[in-house]
């Protein structure tokens, strides 16, 4: 997920007095989930050091359970998941120009050694690290049966062990200040409560922006013309189950910036009952209109919990969004 | 017969045949382009307290505009990434011709013409590539498309035209978008915008980058002082939590120099300047936030800070003979907006994000 697809509006006279327990949201909403990440990408690198065969069912379920729990972090894009592109690098998608294929092919074809070198795999593009870049390697046909298996089982590897450094550093950085900075402002990034607040809602106001405009959206396509292939992470068959796991997290994160709000509570309730619903996995049925009307009506639903986040607690952190503040140019 | 061809021409221009000049469109000051409340958008044309004179209908929401130097004809163009720019006769608001673009590319929302005004040049995306471009459009020959040059990075949004009429000044954003992916950033950890100054024929006369600490900082709008000085505007797309300098000078063979402000003014800029302008009366440059809500006004000469205001969805901005004229999302037009007495003028439209100065810019 990409940063500040959203843009909102800091008024200058914020609210006097916050109802927003910042400590309580990392303790028991940032922190766990980077755990979380941290735990599943270590177990991860240790598969595909055992083995690392495409179909290999350990190394496949443990693909799985590491990337569930990036998709539970991936609206949280400030602070330690931005420092040196670490969510970059954990995950590049969408991918309009397929980079990911064509940077990955690229290695397998010249054999680069540079798999083998920890280190030296941070150097290579965001296109070729991460989760996507390992879904093309266990899943696409292209990449999952190698003519090469000794330098494919290196290249899975060292995907992985960059996957899991990334985490590792993340939780390491939240942990090592960054959760104090949130949790108790008045230092030099966050100043007040209010902005610390601010942060918070941006980032969870930007992820269900991605989840509309780009999870639900781009295989939606047109009319006209509908992109089933552009669903996300089709290939291991993941597209509906990230809107899942995006709604689950980012409901846990607006509850506890709006406590036991109704409206909240209700349209975050109505998005997920459709999604459960829908028995569509990678969204093949945008390709036909029933089944793209569907996938319409849960986009509405995400739009819906926008809408009360920006009506109603937007406002509550002195937030508004306005006509050039959104266009982002 | 060259001669005499030339001479005909002459006559035809001094009197035989009028041109058109702005003073027959009311002698507008300023161009924005806008929204109605009705959701269509519009162009429009402003006198130099901010009094509308004119409002022509375009096909979708505008970003900016390019006005013609002596022919009331201005160019709108689409909102980024758009694919129409039209050239729009501001005497009577029809359409005087749309800009054909060829296949496989698209406009970047800005566009400057040539001192004479014989040419326009508009940045663009090659789409397949990812390559910025400036595309070349006789203006003589019904702003048919005359060549492309490549704009010397990614992402080029601003254009202007240096005081000499030729040299053009391309802020090189970075930022590579595909339409298939809208306004999503596709390249953040690699971005390396420039400002690029580049000659009417493409050849690249100078490149400049900031250090690499500011790597993620985006330079997209420009605005020139009479001496050729540019003033440049950053938007921040790093980590949300740090503050880096928005604001920058620069003059063809000499060093990038940062506006120098306090931490705190910084901040009110929410990482992000809309648009800028310069005002040579006043010797001075003023940057817009729409995400701070802030219009904050720097010395052209020394960069330093002046002094600020406070206004809600604030972005146009131009320089005019009465000082800065800015616009905002609420219909606002405000004279010195940072005088004890700015003069407002409230419109039922939204404006969009530039404010274009029609005047001369040594005129300012």
């Amino acid at each position: 997920m990409r940063l500040a697809m959203l843009a909102l509006v800091f008024l200058a006279t914020a609210p006097a007095a916050l109802a927003v327990d910042l400590a309580a949201i990392v303790r028991d909403h940032i922190t766990p989930r980077y755990q979380a990440l941290a735990t599943t990408t270590a177990l991860l690198e240790q598969q595909a050091k055992t083995a690392c065969a495409p179909q290999n069912p350990p190394l496949t379920a443990a693909y799985h359970r590491a990337f569930d729990a990036w998709v539970g972090v991936s609206h949280l894009r400030f602070g330690p998941s931005e420092a040196e592109d670490r969510a970059f690098a954990l995950a590049f998608w969408p991918d309009p120009r397929g980079a990911t294929p064509k940077t990955l092919a690229l290695l397998i074809r010249n054999s680069d050694p540079v798999v083998a070198d920890p280190v030296a795999y941070k150097t290579v593009s965001v296109a070729a690290r991460g989760f996507y870049a390992l879904e093309f390697l266990l899943y696409d046909p292209q990449f999952a049966a190698p003519e090469r298996p000794g330098y494919h089982c290196a290249l899975i590897q060292a995907v992985t062990r960059d996957i899991a450094a990334n985490a590792a550093a993340i939780l390491d950085a939240w942990q090592d200040g960054y959760a104090d900075l949130v949790s108790r402002p008045g230092n030099d990034l966050y100043r007040t409560e209010v902005e610390a607040a601010q942060q918070v809602f941006t980032a969870l106001s930007t992820g269900l922006e991605f989840t509309s405009v780009t999870r639900l959206g781009r295989p939606l396509g047109t009319f006209a013309r509908p992109r089933p292939n552009r669903a996300e992470a089709r290939r291991s068959g993941r597209a509906l189950h990230h809107v899942v796991l995006s709604l689950t997290a980012t409901r846990e994160l607006a509850l506890h910036l709006a406590p036991g709000n109704a409206r909240l509570i209700a349209a975050f309730g109505r998005a997920l009952d459709r999604a459960n619903a829908l028995d569509d996995p990678v969204f093949a049925g945008v390709a036909d209109p029933p089944g793209r009307l569907r996938v319409e009506v849960l986009q509405q639903s995400v739009d819906a919990i926008r809408q009360v986040l920006r009506q109603e607690v937007g406002p509550t952190l002195g937030i508004t969004a306005g006509f050039n503040a959104l266009d982002g140019d | 017969m060259v001669q005499r061809r030339a001479v005909l021409a002459g006559l035809c221009a001094a009197g035989l045949a009028p041109a058109q000049s702005w003073a027959d469109a009311g002698d507008p000051a300023y161009l924005s382009a806008a929204m109605r409340p009705d959701g269509t958008a519009v162009l429009c044309g402003l006198n130099r307290l901010g009094a509308r004179l004119f409002a022509r209908p375009l096909p979708a929401r505008g970003h900016a505009a390019a006005a013609h130097p002596t022919r009331p004809e201005a160019v709108a163009f689409a909102r980024r990434p758009g694919t129409f720019a039209l050239v729009v006769n501001c005497l009577d608001g029809t359409t005087k011709t749309r800009l054909a673009l060829p296949r496989g590319h698209h406009f970047y929302g800005h566009g400057a013409f040539s001192g004479d005004g014989d040419l326009l040049f508009t940045t663009e995306n090659a789409i397949e590539t990812a390559r910025g471009m400036i595309g070349v459009w006789d203006t003589r020959r019904g702003y048919r498309r005359v060549g492309a040059f490549s704009s010397g990075g990614i992402g080029p949004h601003d254009i202007q035209c240096l005081p000499d009429g030729q040299t053009l000044a391309v802020a090189n954003g970075g930022i590579e978008t595909h339409p298939e992916t809208g306004r999503l950033k596709l390249n953040i950890p690699t971005m390396r915008p420039n400002l690029s100054y580049v000659a009417p024929d493409g050849g690249i006369l100078e490149q400049v980058t900031l250090d690499a600490a500011y790597r993620k900082n985006s330079l997209r709008h420009l605005a020139i002082a009479g001496d050729g000085a540019v003033a440049f505007a950053l938007q921040w797309q790093g980590d949300p939590g740090t503050h880096p300098p928005l604001l920058g000078f620069h003059r063809q063979g000499g060093r990038v120099r940062l506006a120098a402000a306090a931490p705190d003014t910084v901040r009110r800029l929410s990482g992000y300047v809309g648009s800028l302008a310069v005002s040579d009366v006043e010797n001075a440059v003023a940057i817009t936030s729409p995400r701070g809500g802030v219009v904050q006004i720097f010395g052209l000469a020394d960069g330093g800070f002046r002094r600020q205001a406070a206004l809600p969805d604030v972005c146009g901005v131009a320089g005019g003979p009465g000082g800065f004229l800015v616009t905002n999302g609420l219909g606002q037009t405000v004279q010195n907006p940072t005088a004890a007495r700015a003069h407002v003028v409230e419109h039922a439209v939204q404006w969009d994000n530039h404010l274009v100065a029609l005047r001369g810019r040594r005129a300012a």
